[in-house]
């Protein structure tokens, strides 16, 4: 799993806003439950007070203080409910105070006195000794014969204290597990929305110049995705039709060149093979001539990079020992090397087969063997090998030659790029020979890389298809 | 001889007919597909040279034409489309010969003479040019009576220039001739040969026999440019 990938990150932006959303949800609950646990309770106890003064305190000048007090512990039982009662004379006289509560939660001798303000009723949160603190509810209640007393009726606040700490335990087990299964369903969820991104991005990625004519799959989803891939299929068309375009360009201009050429030609040498001619005339006559043979050069290998891109280059199928031919080639070529002082040597240990047009791969041999001669100073060397490896065919020019610089190596391969600007008007580069390489590689469903060191020297090296074995 | 020629661009015509009056041949010009069908019912040539693409009816339909009327008459096509594909339309519609432009005048010369002497050429075993003496047979090279080692190659090209001498070929007829189809568009090749050829021929000799003009090609003969 990448951490770049949109897969993980949308997972991560899900998780992270349902765990937001849930926290938030259980913050809500708890502290709403809390106050609502609360609220009830003091209700519980303001109603406890009400019912003390109503039933008990008004009538406490007909029965007496200590009445009021069996009373309030044969009704309430404050110690069996822990629950903390106190009864107060306004001028500060305890007429009642319940005794420890039978879980010992409090002393209620402990509770200081409620202040003696002239409010009606009241309640407050009292801290004791013990864990917890006392909910305390008073009420002001007077009688007819002029006295007013202070009823409060406290609880602890042990139960709801431990009702909410086992929630907020209950929610803080639960939630990482929640979130991981959300997390878990939503990477699930985000891969299949995502797969058939997946799908035309492996497909993107296969087509190049060679197969425009092929098409992303369709996500027949009725939905962005599918507007994508329509939406991007439409882009491949258009660029089908401009590749297409500059292609026709090409052998149409190559094509429509031939016939002016050939008027060019044919007036000069007939100009030139004229004996009345003086020397200099002549001379402008050749250089004219070597020009059109430049151009002629250039037009026909135009012309044969536009068949080659048509697919033409596998005019014939013949399978033959690549080996041979090459080192046959480069023998052919040795007279080239020594008028240069250039030592040129072969080597190729065993039969190579493939399969392909002989004449075109071995103008592949011709073109990179040229090459290297052509940029190698004198006294240099060029090395040409061929063996199979693996399942390729391997063929190697090795030279001494200037090198090609670093940033110039990927464009060796295009049409007219010329990595040294300054030998432009070199007579036989029209600046196609690797491009035309390249082509017959790449139709052979072979390739061809280039390595080099400035100053040191370049390798070119060619790997083809291995022919099945020598079916003889 | 009688040469017709069906063409649709004017000047590479005349260029054409111009050269091979130059050679004493009787050519007449046609600039459509129609003319030159006229012509061709009308007289009796001995060789058609005719552009593919022409204004009315199309070049292979006029080889088919032609071939359907005189089986005989040698057939050389000029077109500007070299793809091997439509190389295999023009042999299987009935023409001889092929040149693909821009060609060298020279080149249409061997091609035309070729064509014209159809069948058996009577082949001498042995080629003279001036004091060289070519052994076809051996592939022995003489000068003077002297005897002179070449390589094969070197052989090759020698004997294709002394075949006509006085004839002009291109660098790329001789790359086309003398090597092969693989080594298209490498022409300094045959400047090099060349050369090691006049050390080995010439350098010796007083009277040079390896001629250049330049822009054209090379030629054998005794004396100076033509």
């Amino acid at each position: 799993m990448r951490a770049a990938s949109l897969r993980f990150r949308l997972t991560l932006w899900y998780a992270a806003v349902f765990t937001a959303v849930v926290a938030g949800l259980a913050a809500l609950l708890v502290l709403n439950l809390r106050q609502y646990l609360e609220n009830s309770l003091w209700d519980t106890q303001v109603r406890r007070a009400h019912q003390i003064a109503e039933t008990l305190v008004a009538n406490v000048g007909a029965t007496g203080e200590a009445y009021l007090g069996k009373q309030v512990d044969a009704l309430y039982a404050p110690e069996k409910s822990d629950r903390f009662i106190r009864i107060t004379r306004q001028d500060g006289h305890v007429a009642y105070c319940s005794g420890a509560p039978a879980d010992q939660s409090f002393a209620p001798a402990a509770v200081p006195a409620a202040p003696l303000t002239p409010r009606l009723e009241f309640s407050r949160e009292q801290a004791v000794t013990g864990q917890a603190s006392l909910l305390i509810a008073a009420v002001r209640a007077g009688t007819p014969t002029g006295e007013s007393y202070l009823i409060e009726v406290g609880i602890s606040a042990a139960p709801v204290d431990a009702l909410f700490r086992h929630v907020l335990w209950l929610l803080g087990l639960c939630l990482p597990v929640v979130v991981a299964f959300a997390a878990a369903g939503g990477y699930v969820l985000v891969g299949r929305a995502l797969d058939p991104v997946d799908r035309i991005a492996a497909k993107a990625e296969q087509i190049s110049q060679h197969n425009l004519d092929e098409r992303l799959p369709i996500a027949q989803t009725g939905d962005e995705l599918e507007r994508l891939s329509l939406a991007l299929n439409h882009m491949i068309g258009r660029l089908d039709d401009a590749f297409q375009n500059s292609k026709r360009f090409v052998a149409d201009a190559s094509h429509e060149l031939r016939t002016p050429l050939t008027i060019l030609r044919g007036e000069l040498e007939e100009l030139a093979q004229d004996r009345h001619l003086g020397p200099a005339p002549r001379e402008r006559l050749g250089s004219l001539l070597e020009e059109v043979e430049r151009l002629t050069k250039i037009v026909e290998r135009l012309f044969a990079l536009s068949r080659l891109d048509a697919g033409e280059a596998q005019a014939e199928r013949v399978r033959f020992d690549l080996a041979e031919m090459a080192t046959a080639t480069a023998a052919q070529l040795a007279l080239l090397a020594e008028d240069r002082r250039i030592a040129l040597s072969w080597e190729a240990p065993a039969p190579v087969w493939v399969e392909g047009d002989r004449a075109r791969l071995k103008q592949v041999v011709v073109n990179l063997l040229d090459n290297a001669i052509k940029y190698t100073p004198e006294l240099g060397s060029v090395r040409l090998r061929v063996d199979a490896a693996e399942d390729r065919a391997v063929l190697e020019v090795d030279d001494t030659g200037i090198g090609i610089a670093a940033e110039a190596l990927p464009h060796v391969f295009d049409r007219f790029y010329r990595a040294d600007k300054a030998r432009s008007r070199s007579p036989d580069g029209a600046g196609l020979g690797l491009a035309i390489v390249k082509s017959i590689c790449s139709a052979h469903h072979g390739e061809v890389d280039a390595f080099s060191v400035v100053g040191k020297g370049s390798r070119f090296r060619v790997r083809l298809p291995l022919a099945a074995a020598d079916p003889r | 001889m009688r040469i017709l020629i069906v063409e649709d661009e004017r000047k590479v015509a005349e260029l054409v007919a111009r050269g091979l009056r130059a050679e004493r041949y009787a050519v007449d010009v046609a600039e459509t597909g129609d003319a030159g069908w006229a012509m061709i019912s009308t007289y009796d040539y001995d060789l058609l040279i005719l552009d593919l693409m022409l204004p009315g009816i199309d070049g292979l339909e006029l080889v088919r034409r032609t071939r359907r009327r005189n089986a005989g008459i040698p057939i050389l096509v000029l077109t500007a489309r070299d793809a091997t594909q439509s190389k295999v339309e023009n042999f299987e519609a009935g023409a001889d010969d092929y040149l693909t432009k821009p060609f060298a005048f020279a080149e249409l010369q061997v091609r035309v003479k070729a064509l014209l002497r159809r069948g058996p050429v009577a082949r001498n075993s042995t080629v003279r040019v001036a004091d060289l003496e070519l052994d076809r047979l051996t592939q022995q090279v003489r000068r003077g009576g002297r005897r002179i080692a070449l390589t094969a190659k070197e052989y090759a090209l020698l004997e294709y220039l002394a075949i006509q001498p006085g004839r002009v070929y291109s660098r790329s007829m001789i790359v086309e001739h003398v090597w092969d189809q693989g080594f298209e568009g490498l022409t300094n090749i045959v400047d090099v040969y060349v050369r090691h050829l006049r050390e080995k021929l010439d350098a010796p000799f007083p009277v040079k026999l390896i001629h250049t003009v330049r822009g054209v090609g090379y030629f054998l003969a005794e004396e100076a440019p033509p």
